[in-house]
């Protein structure tokens, strides 16, 4: 069984979109810009229908422009291709760049047409 | 089944974990999706895998044909021999970024309407009657693996797994919720299908509350919650055969669901009572509550439709 460390804890917490215990692990002194053992961040892998995860990280500091190591996808191309308008204004709020490319040099607004997200489309567009 | 070879998925979190394996996060590094990983660990002998695991997995990948709207695709199996005694079964699912657990905490005072909660419940059952259908139970149904798209769309998830995983649960002791469990499963009693309706009626219950309708911290503690509010059974309706005795509970009278539940309509507390029945046999199955009347009143469900 692997160790599990402060900062697998906090990114399981912030995938699983519970705030309480990221809010907790943070307190206790998580880093909230700190890798677990994949080598990702708490914002990387944040479930993208919970902002009030996102919230709590990116008022401890959250760098929202952190891509994959593999993609280069960032968490604004997530919630863009996952919908959540929400997460979308949120991250953008935060300095989240919506110009960012992944390996495939699609945008965020890219990912939201190409999933229906109507509301994100029109949301990111008006940022150009 | 076929062996791990070319595997374009990335963990980037750990997201469950148990006595029967781990379930992380993943990047399809193809797409750019989001993933749900599930590792098995399943025994083997010189036959290769378990014939009820293939059966299992070979009955997961016939229901992904129909492709039914309310549950999560099942993407990709795959083996990955560990020793001569153990073998990796990975599946891989369908993300979706959000549960209901979430879903309920996040919606502002008063909570969700009533036509969202009617819709989400169609919704949620439509996937059980599918999975009934196909004699898959999902026996742990809970708000966490009811997922809920951004547009509103639900699926569950970690269904039929309950099989696979059930050698090594017995093994060791995990930590699960007994909030959602029924009493036949409380009391170890058989069980089957309906085990699945008694938790969605407790997560109906959930939805108007925002909080769990019974949590209990044991299984006796479960039991009692139950019965504060259904009443204790008759003494003809216990299960035979059970070490538990009804004597062990006071002879408490069933209250009205509205106590518990208030914003639910008339037709709503109906179903609801049909779904948290003590007897299984007697308890409403998917395919008829689909039928209630709670569904046929559309009320004012109808007008943001139409707008």
């Amino acid at each position: 069984m692997t160790m599990m460390t402060l900062q697998d804890d906090l990114t399981t917490a912030a995938a699983k979109g519970n705030t309480a215990d990221v809010e907790s692990l943070l307190r206790r002194g998580a880093a909230v810009n700190g890798v677990n053992r994949f080598g990702r961040t708490a914002v990387q892998v944040m479930m993208m229908g919970s902002w009030p995860v996102a919230q709590a990280l990116l008022q401890h500091g959250a760098d929202p422009n952190v891509a994959d190591r593999s993609t280069r996808t960032t968490p604004l191309h997530d919630a863009a291709r996952t919908g959540f308008v929400d997460m979308v204004r949120l991250l953008v709020a935060a300095q989240a760049d919506p110009q960012a490319r992944d390996n495939q040099s699609r945008l965020p607004v890219d990912l939201a047409r190409e999933n229906g997200h109507a509301e994100v489309v029109a949301f990111l567009e008006t940022l150009k | 089944m076929a062996h791990c070879t070319s595997f374009p998925y990335e963990p980037v979190a750990e997201i469950g974990g148990g006595a029967y394996g781990t379930v992380y996060k993943a990047r399809d590094t193809e797409s750019g999706k989001f993933v749900a990983l599930k590792n098995v660990r399943v025994q083997t002998d010189q036959n290769g895998l378990p014939v009820s695991t293939v059966r299992e997995v070979a009955l997961l990948k016939r229901l992904e044909q129909f492709d039914h709207p309310n549950v999560v695709r099942l993407m990709d199996v795959c083996a990955t021999p560990r020793s001569d005694q153990e073998t990796k079964v990975t599946l891989v699912f369908e993300h979706v970024d959000q549960d209901l657990k979430t879903y309920l905490e996040k919606a502002p005072a008063p909570g969700l309407s009533s036509d969202r909660i009617k819709d989400l419940m169609r919704q949620l059952l439509c996937g059980l009657a599918f999975l009934h259908s196909n004699q898959v139970m999902h026996r742990d149904l809970k708000p966490e693996n009811i997922l809920v798209t951004s547009q509103g769309q639900v699926k569950l998830a970690d269904f039929g797994l309950a099989k696979i995983y059930s050698c090594h649960m017995a093994l060791t002791p995990v930590v699960v919720t007994l909030w959602y469990r029924p009493p036949e499963v409380l009391l170890q009693s058989t069980y089957a299908t309906p085990v699945d309706i008694w938790s969605t009626g407790c997560i109906f219950a959930e939805m108007f509350r925002r909080k769990p309708l019974f949590c209990g911290e044991s299984e006796m503690d479960q039991l009692g919650k139950i019965f504060e509010v259904i009443g204790l059974p008759q003494e003809e309706e216990w299960p035979t055969g059970v070490t538990v005795s009804r004597k062990n509970f006071p002879a408490v009278k069933a209250r009205p669901i509205t106590d518990f539940v208030p914003e639910i309509n008339e037709q709503g507390a109906k179903l609801l009572m049909q779904m948290l029945t003590f007897d299984p046999l007697k308890r409403i199955s998917a395919l008829n509550a689909l039928e209630h009347l709670y569904f046929q009143d559309e009320e004012t469900s109808n007008q943001d439709e139409t707008l």
